[in-house]
């Protein structure tokens, strides 16, 4: 475990692959929300909350469950029924404390159990932490903070989406480009710049 | 923009400036630099700069024929956008690239969003970073300076990246422009004389370049060698498309600051990017990408900088 | 029967998951870098697509309504991994080209979508045609993403060079231009669709 790898991975997950930008993971709830900032921070507080769990939670089931009884094909199975308590578990428990919040949030907090980039991070974590069923040194803290940098490379992505397209509301764009097509276009030019960061070596 | 006319009362301060005035004056800067690349270069990079030119005005006026919106193109805005193209790329570059480049600036980086005034990104930049990605055996490809044929050489940047910098290049070389590199970017001093015009005239302000060139050169200089504050900062700074990008890109009106907190903010920004990409990045230059990505927070940036309105 | 063929070719163009729709895009965007990899993304997304859609459909009245969507999870979740392991029996090579995309097709929009949507809502046959439908809009989409961005981005349309001295444009094999495909198609569609009216 050193301290190049970690700089790596967050160089990684927030920029050069991007949840959104460059993975696509998300890209559903990144379209649909990011056309006002309010919604898209608490959207990506959320999302990161839910990543970072997960992704603990499904390591350490795949570690102590799946692996050591071989069931490691029930992965997919696990992983997705894991993600969809939780969320609904963070669902009652918002509702209990901030009914306020719970009908702010409406219909986007249980379809966080469908966006991709939690499952997604989940089972990248074990594609890239765990060689022919066993761990690799430090795989725990290397996927925990994958999470939290996934988390953050999504928030970023969706802050300066945003951002930018407030702005547009004021703008005369094309009428075929209006809403989505423009917000992928950015996105592309996001992706562009974001490639800056490639061949990174600290 | 839509045509919000503000009215009020006379008196009214008239500004001899308007879009065109401005727009022209910038591309009157910019020949300076013109001309030292073609003299370093050769004709080829003539070609170049006419191709990338004459591809965007077309372009900028076809977009405006077809969707039956006002057509821009004496404004000089497509001009400077096709100059700066060019002054990205390498004189040796077929001349079918800096057209296809040019298309990509003004339709991606400009059209779409509604035309001048509107775009989020510098055209250029995005028109650059465009031909970096698709075709980067043409993008890196530099020639000799003072060869005027096919002997190529690499630049000091990318020389240091790959460590095979030798022998330490005197800083005149790099002032003058004596170096392998794109067409605009190689002559400070013919850079300089074009910024030292606009500055004069109140079009750029001296904000975002000077914090920029500062906060590279400070990075540069604290974390660039082996043993901490012992950076070259000198030779950073004349090289690569730093100076090119700090006055003639990242001043660019729409796509940065309102604020001058929010300018200062960019300059740092852009300063940070550039000199992280350029001391730990794969690439050797990261000017371009730094100034797209802060260019992609300025709606933030400006959001939170804001002005306090009287009465609030 | 008529309405049954209008359950399946509805879900080719007027109701395109992909273009009209806008559901599933993730899958989209990262798999269709060469064709031949969308049409096997498509394949098993359809394989899933319909399976969960007759499941959904034949046992929608035993499902109690707050607990309809985890149900409909776990039926995905099945058949996702019954995919899952063909692909890596069957065709590994695209299997790996395929990676992380294929246990997500349990979250994939469409699949989820149809099922709240339609299959529990439906008799078993319309949801067979429906999902098929669907999964035939899905893979041609599929298919045109990938066909422009293999060939401006490689030269190559499922392997082959089409022509010689085609300098490619790599950026169209890159996220970025995947994001600026998508982008310009819509536009493009949205643009016919206004004329239309």
């Amino acid at each position: 475990m050193n301290i190049q790898e970690f700089l790596t991975i967050f160089i990684s997950a927030v920029f050069i692959y991007n949840v959104i930008l460059s993975r696509f993971l998300g890209l559903c709830s990144f379209i649909a929300i990011s056309k006002e900032t309010k919604p898209a921070l608490a959207m990506s507080f959320a999302v990161m909350f839910v990543i970072v769990m997960s992704s603990i939670i499904t390591w350490f089931v795949y570690r102590f469950m799946l692996l050591p009884f071989n069931l490691t094909y029930l992965r997919t199975i696990s992983f997705i029924l894991v993600i969809a308590t939780f969320v609904q578990l963070v669902e009652m428990v918002i509702r209990k404390f901030s009914p306020q919040m719970y009908r702010a949030f409406g219909i986007y907090l249980p379809l966080i159990t469908v966006n991709c980039a939690v499952l997604g991070v989940a089972v990248l974590n074990i594609d890239m932490f765990f060689v022919n069923g066993k761990t690799v040194a430090g795989s725990f803290y290397y996927s925990l903070f994958q999470g939290i940098c996934v988390g953050l490379g999504y928030t970023l992505a969706m802050l300066l989406m945003s951002g930018i397209r407030e702005r547009l509301e004021l703008c005369n764009v094309p009428k075929a480009l209006k809403d989505f097509p423009l917000a992928f276009i950015i996105g592309g030019i996001l992706s562009l710049s974001f490639m800056g960061f490639s061949g990174f070596k600290f | 923009m839509r045509n919000n006319l503000i009215v009020s009362g006379s008196p009214h301060i008239h500004k001899k400036a308007s879009v065109s005035r401005i727009m022209w004056t910038v591309v009157l800067s910019t020949i300076p630099a013109g001309i030292a690349g073609v003299i370093i270069f050769g004709l080829d990079a003539l070609w170049v700069i006419l191709a990338a030119t004459i591809a965007a005005v077309s372009t900028e006026w076809a977009f405006e024929l077809i969707t039956k919106r006002k057509v821009t193109i004496l404004d000089g805005s497509a001009v400077i956008t096709g100059i700066l193209l060019a002054y990205n790329l390498p004189s040796g570059a077929p001349l079918w690239l800096p057209v296809v480049g040019a298309i990509f600036s003004i339709i991606v980086g400009k059209a779409v969003f509604g035309g001048l005034g509107q775009n989020i990104f510098n055209p250029a930049l995005v028109g650059r970073v465009f031909l970096m990605a698709s075709w980067p055996k043409y993008m890196t490809t530099f020639p000799k300076p003072f060869s005027y044929d096919a002997v190529t050489s690499a630049t000091p940047l990318a020389a240091l990246k790959e460590g095979k910098l030798l022998e330490h290049i005197p800083y005149l070389d790099l002032f003058l422009g004596n170096r392998g590199g794109c067409i605009g970017e190689v002559c400070i001093l013919a850079l300089l004389i074009g910024a030292a015009i606009l500055l004069f005239k109140g079009y750029i302000t001296w904000h975002i370049p000077v914090t920029y060139i500062l906060t590279t050169a400070l990075f540069i200089y604290v974390f660039g060698a082996k043993q901490f504050f012992h950076g070259d900062w000198l030779f950073h700074i004349l090289s690569g498309g730093l100076i090119l990008g700090a006055f003639f890109m990242a001043t660019d009106y729409v796509a940065t600051p309102l604020t001058i907190k929010g300018q200062v903010i960019f300059g740092l920004g852009c300063g940070l990017i550039t000199a992280v990409i350029r001391l730990w990045g794969g690439y050797p230059e990261g000017v371009s990408y730094a100034i797209l990505m802060m260019n992609a927070a300025t709606p933030f940036i400006d959001r939170y900088t804001r002005a306090r309105i009287y009465g609030t | 029967m008529k309405t049954l063929i209008k359950e399946f070719t509805k879900g080719i163009i007027r109701e395109n998951p992909t273009f009209v729709l806008v559901l599933g895009l993730c899958p989209t965007l990262a798999v269709s870098v060469t064709v031949a990899n969308g049409i096997g993304m498509g394949i098993a997304a359809t394989f899933v697509l319909l399976g969960s859609s007759v499941i959904v459909s034949l046992i929608k009245d035993f499902i109690p309504g707050r607990i309809r969507i985890p149900c409909y999870i776990v039926i995905i979740a099945t058949f996702v991994t019954i995919a899952e392991m063909s692909m890596k029996a069957y065709s590994p090579v695209l299997d790996r080209a395929l990676g992380i995309y294929v246990p997500l097709i349990v979250v994939n929009c469409i699949v989820l979508g149809r099922a709240e949507a339609f299959a529990c809502k439906n008799s078993m046959a319309s949801s067979f045609f429906d999902g098929l439908g669907m999964g035939l809009g899905f893979t041609l989409a599929l298919i045109l993403i990938s066909g422009i961005r293999e060939f401006l981005g490689s030269g190559q349309l499922l392997g082959h060079t089409l022509i010689r001295g085609f300098e490619p444009i790599f950026v169209f094999g890159m996220p970025s231009g995947a994001l600026l495909v998508i982008g310009l198609l819509l536009g493009f569609f949205n643009f016919l669709k206004n004329r239309k009216t």
